[in-house]
């Protein structure tokens, strides 16, 4: 297992290598330039030469980024070129919120689906069955910023309430602080939940259907145990791979959802910065989200493989 | 041409409750001046805002309203726009701010006295020390000489500061600017500052360097989340201001704005300043009758006007047909009914919005036909000058991130396209937009919003004076040459809104940029906040600076 971890680490150094030389381009490819961003703000454009050159913008690309990877290795994201704070400290003071948001999402996402998949399963073709794959598709289809949309609205045309429209740090007052994420976590957590339910379904189907299920039906056991000691475990084993995949597909939506719910988080931050296309910062928190999906990967298999002692590499 | 849509001047207190005013029971209308109600003011209180996060704190490299409106809150200036609901919006009559009074001895020279007693707000390196005639100089030097002040253009014209003694200040001119007093009273030019401050931290970027003589105090500020003001208990006036807090939060979804405001949780409008846009308006106004009954409305005409400049110095467009074509071939009104639920104003070239200065259309005489939609004429036109099937072009174009302005572009290259102007959008990033077509580097043509500007000579001087950075048309015509000096010259404002409506007849004949229609602000507020009324500008803190809350 240590062995199977250890090549798992080592496997991930290519991946980021690969990811950060996509995290240092696709930002340049955005249609816009920085520089003449700034000089609009300023509008001094004969200077717009010497501020390229300020910013370190003229060089070669190559050589930009063979200098920022070799300050992000020792640590150092670089500045931001509008406000000239240093990136990794604006970072670690955003990524608690994102944090808390990504997982309040997942565990909403985890809550919803593992039982509604379970009762899915079981209970094939039966109105539960039907209504509970209904509402999945619709948890698919729907995009998750218009469901966002009407929850904000509809309750104000309603009934004269919006959600919390002022950040409150949890120190200040943790109701308030832990209120205002369960909105945009329960909508952020629906497309998860449909993704994650379906497999859960269709997984303990296959499983229900295995030889061992069938002996231990026939042995008379409780449903109970046949479901939840037998066949669910197994059936689990692939949903946690989906797992790792939505945890990446959360932490997108924390962009949408920062936005709409007004929270100071990390996605708000890369939104704000595509806009200004503010480089060093879109790189640095794309470079975060992609070590964390790297990670969560690596947990994912290393679970994978603990689950399922069949599984070696 | 008598528009459609009249303008808001010509409107009556009748007008107005057709146009959208009824639908709020009990609401305050108007446009012109109201009086005070007769209560004693209260102190006390938060006010809530919904504003934007401010790239950085340093007004003078900055052009960002965002920017702007919040140290309009923090500090002062020389000169200030008298405020409140006897002031009729569109109009900005001046008054003193840190200026006590002031003399213009000759065309040339302006000479301030100062208050006595002002304190910058009690923070370090400043520490609440008094104002001086120093720290004005200093600024005004500051504003003028700091690399990057994209308005530095606004007091061109100033020669030297001198300070005579610690509360007398004097402004030479190289020539006389007649509109010198209102530059040093606009919020997006000349908030005093103290030299100790820029010392310390290079610039005024950082939220720690936000240090005036305003009448509030930044308190805290969070990015992405909001800021936070305090009353300044040592304010200049005293008793001023009523509000101890402003809140003013960063919210940049357009659902969530509207439903904190549904819910009573702005005490004023989401948008810049302090209004609904039209469209929101349509959608929430019944529901706001029921949730927010008490609410205050006040409708005005917005001075953001689009317009297309034009190569004027190249054919086709130098020749004048063919820019009466151009104006000839737009349906203003019926842009107006797909992007503004069918309300504006027609603009002459001053917007209709700076209600001192601008013509009605109507009044533009001979040039008044050329605001009509006629593509018949406008083809005719086209055929006389040599382009009986039209002609190709581009539009220089940026989205600015507004459906409204890419619906209006899409509209204009739909008329062109009838009387047979075959234009195609070139669309650029905005930066990139700014950049070069902004300031007149493109090929054919170019459509965007104007910068909202409080007087005319932005508009005029700036926009066709030959030469002029902003002379996105290129023009270069000697009688308006010589018009826009005059009337920068004359000091006498009755005899300048004389010249600047002359000017206004004449480029209505010329069309040298095609002027569309502007869009109707409503202004809306708490009922609970007294003393308060609605304008165009930046000077949200100077409006709300003897506002008190009755709750």
């Amino acid at each position: 297992m240590r062995q199977y971890v250890l090549r798992r680490l080592l496997v991930a150094i290519p991946s980021l290598l690969i990811a950060s030389v996509i995290v240092f381009s696709l930002p340049r490819l955005i249609p816009g330039d920085v520089v003449q961003l700034m000089l609009e703000e300023k509008a001094y454009a004969k200077d717009l030469d010497s501020l390229r050159a300020k910013l370190g913008l003229d060089r070669p690309l190559h050589v930009q980024y063979f200098e920022w990877l070799g300050r992000v290795a020792r640590g150092d994201l670089g500045e931001s070129l509008w406000t000239r704070r240093p990136v990794i400290a604006e970072l670690w003071s955003r990524l608690p919120v994102s944090l808390e948001l990504g997982l309040l999402a997942l565990g909403f996402a985890l809550v919803m689906a593992v039982p509604v998949g379970i009762v899915s399963a079981t209970r094939q073709d039966t109105l539960a069955d039907y209504a509970a794959r209904s509402m999945a598709i619709l948890g698919l289809s729907v995009p998750g910023f218009w469901i966002a949309t009407l929850v904000v609205l509809l309750p104000a045309i309603w009934w004269g309430w919006s959600p919390p429209i002022h950040f409150t740090e949890f120190s200040k007052d943790p109701w308030a602080h832990v209120s205002q994420f369960l909105l945009p976590a329960f909508i952020l957590a629906l497309a998860s939940a449909a993704a994650v339910m379906r497999l859960t379904r269709a997984m303990l189907l296959e499983v229900l259907r295995q030889d061992y299920v069938r002996t231990a039906w026939a042995k008379g056991l409780r449903e109970r145990i046949v479901v939840f000691k037998h066949s669910l475990k197994n059936a689990l084993i692939p949903v946690i791979t989906v797992l790792g995949i939505q945890v990446a597909q959360i932490l997108g939506g924390t962009v949408i959802f920062e936005s709409i719910f007004g929270l100071p988080g990390m996605g708000r931050f890369l939104f704000d910065a595509i806009n200004q296309r503010d480089y060093p910062v879109i790189q640095g928190v794309n470079l975060l989200i992609v070590s964390v999906v790297v990670l969560i990967n690596l947990v994912v298999d290393a679970a994978y493989a603990w689950l399922d002692p069949r599984i070696r590499y | 041409m008598t528009p459609t849509t009249p303008g808001l001047m010509d409107l009556t207190r009748r007008d107005l409750l057709r146009l959208g005013g009824a639908a709020l029971a009990g609401a305050a209308l108007a446009t012109g001046p109201r009086p005070v109600a007769a209560q004693t003011p209260k102190r006390g209180g938060t006010i809530t805002l919904r504003m934007w996060d401010p790239p950085h704190f340093d007004h003078m490299l900055t052009i960002s309203y965002k920017t702007h409106g919040v140290l309009g809150f923090t500090h002062s200036r020389l000169l200030k726009h008298k405020a409140g609901p006897g002031v009729v919006p569109g109009t900005f009559p001046i008054e003193g701010d840190l200026a006590e009074s002031w003399s213009q001895p000759n065309d040339t020279t302006y000479v301030f006295k100062l208050r006595r007693g002002v304190r910058f707000h009690p923070k370090p390196p400043v520490n609440g020390r008094e104002l001086t005639a120093e720290d004005v100089r200093y600024t005004i030097e500051r504003f003028l000489t700091v690399k990057g002040n994209a308005n530095a253009y606004m007091l061109k014209d100033l020669d030297k500061v001198e300070v005579l003694d610690t509360h007398t200040i004097k402004f030479t001119l190289k020539q006389p600017f007649a509109w010198f007093l209102d530059m040093l009273a606009n919020p997006i030019a000349t908030g005093i500052i103290a030299k100790e401050v820029v010392d310390k931290y290079g610039d005024l970027k950082k939220h720690e360097s936000v240090i005036g003589t305003g009448p509030w105090m930044l308190d805290s500020y969070r990015p992405n989340v909001g800021l936070t003001l305090v009353r300044n208990p040592h304010y200049f006036v005293p008793g001023l201001p009523y509000i101890d807090r402003v809140e003013i939060i960063v919210d940049e979804d357009n659902a969530s704005r509207m439903a904190a405001f549904l819910a009573g949780k702005y005490d004023v409008g989401w948008e810049f300043p302090g209004v609904i846009n039209r469209t929101d308006w349509v959608q929430i106004k019944d529901t706001l009758k029921q949730k927010r009954p008490t609410l205050k409305l006040q409708e005005f005409p917005a001075n953001v006007m689009g317009h297309i400049s034009m190569r004027a110095d190249q054919k086709p467009f130098s020749d004048v047909r063919v820019r009466r074509a151009m104006s000839l071939a737009i349906d203003r009104q019926g842009i107006l009914d797909a992007v503004a639920e069918g309300v504006g104003v027609m603009n002459p070239p001053v917007p209709a919005a700076l209600k001192d200065w601008a013509l009605p259309v109507s009044q533009l005489g001979e040039g008044a036909k050329y605001y009509k939609y006629d593509p018949k004429e406008a083809k005719r036109l086209l055929a006389e000058a040599g382009y009986p099937s039209g002609f190709p072009g581009t539009i220089c174009f940026a989205t600015y991130g507004s459906t409204v302005v890419v619906d209006s572009a899409q509209l204009v290259i739909k008329y062109f396209k009838d009387v047979g102007i075959d234009a195609k959008l070139e669309q650029k990033e905005y930066g990139a937009y700014v950049s070069t077509c902004f300031y007149g580097n493109f090929p054919s043509m170019a459509f965007g919003p104007q910068t909202p500007f409080l007087e005319p000579d932005n508009f005029l001087f700036g926009q066709y004076y030959p030469g002029e950075r902003k002379n996105q048309s290129h023009s270069n015509d000697p009688v308006v040459a010589d018009m826009l000096v005059r009337q920068r010259r004359t000091m006498d404002p009755a005899k300048r809104r004389e010249i600047i409506h002359e000017i206004q007849r004449y480029l209505a004949t010329q069309q040298y940029y095609v002027q569309l229609a502007s869009g109707v602000y409503i202004g809306v507020w708490d009922g609970a906040l007294k003393n308060y009324g609605s304008n165009l500008g930046y000077d949200y803190g100077g409006r709300l600076m003897a506002a008190w809350l009755d709750r």
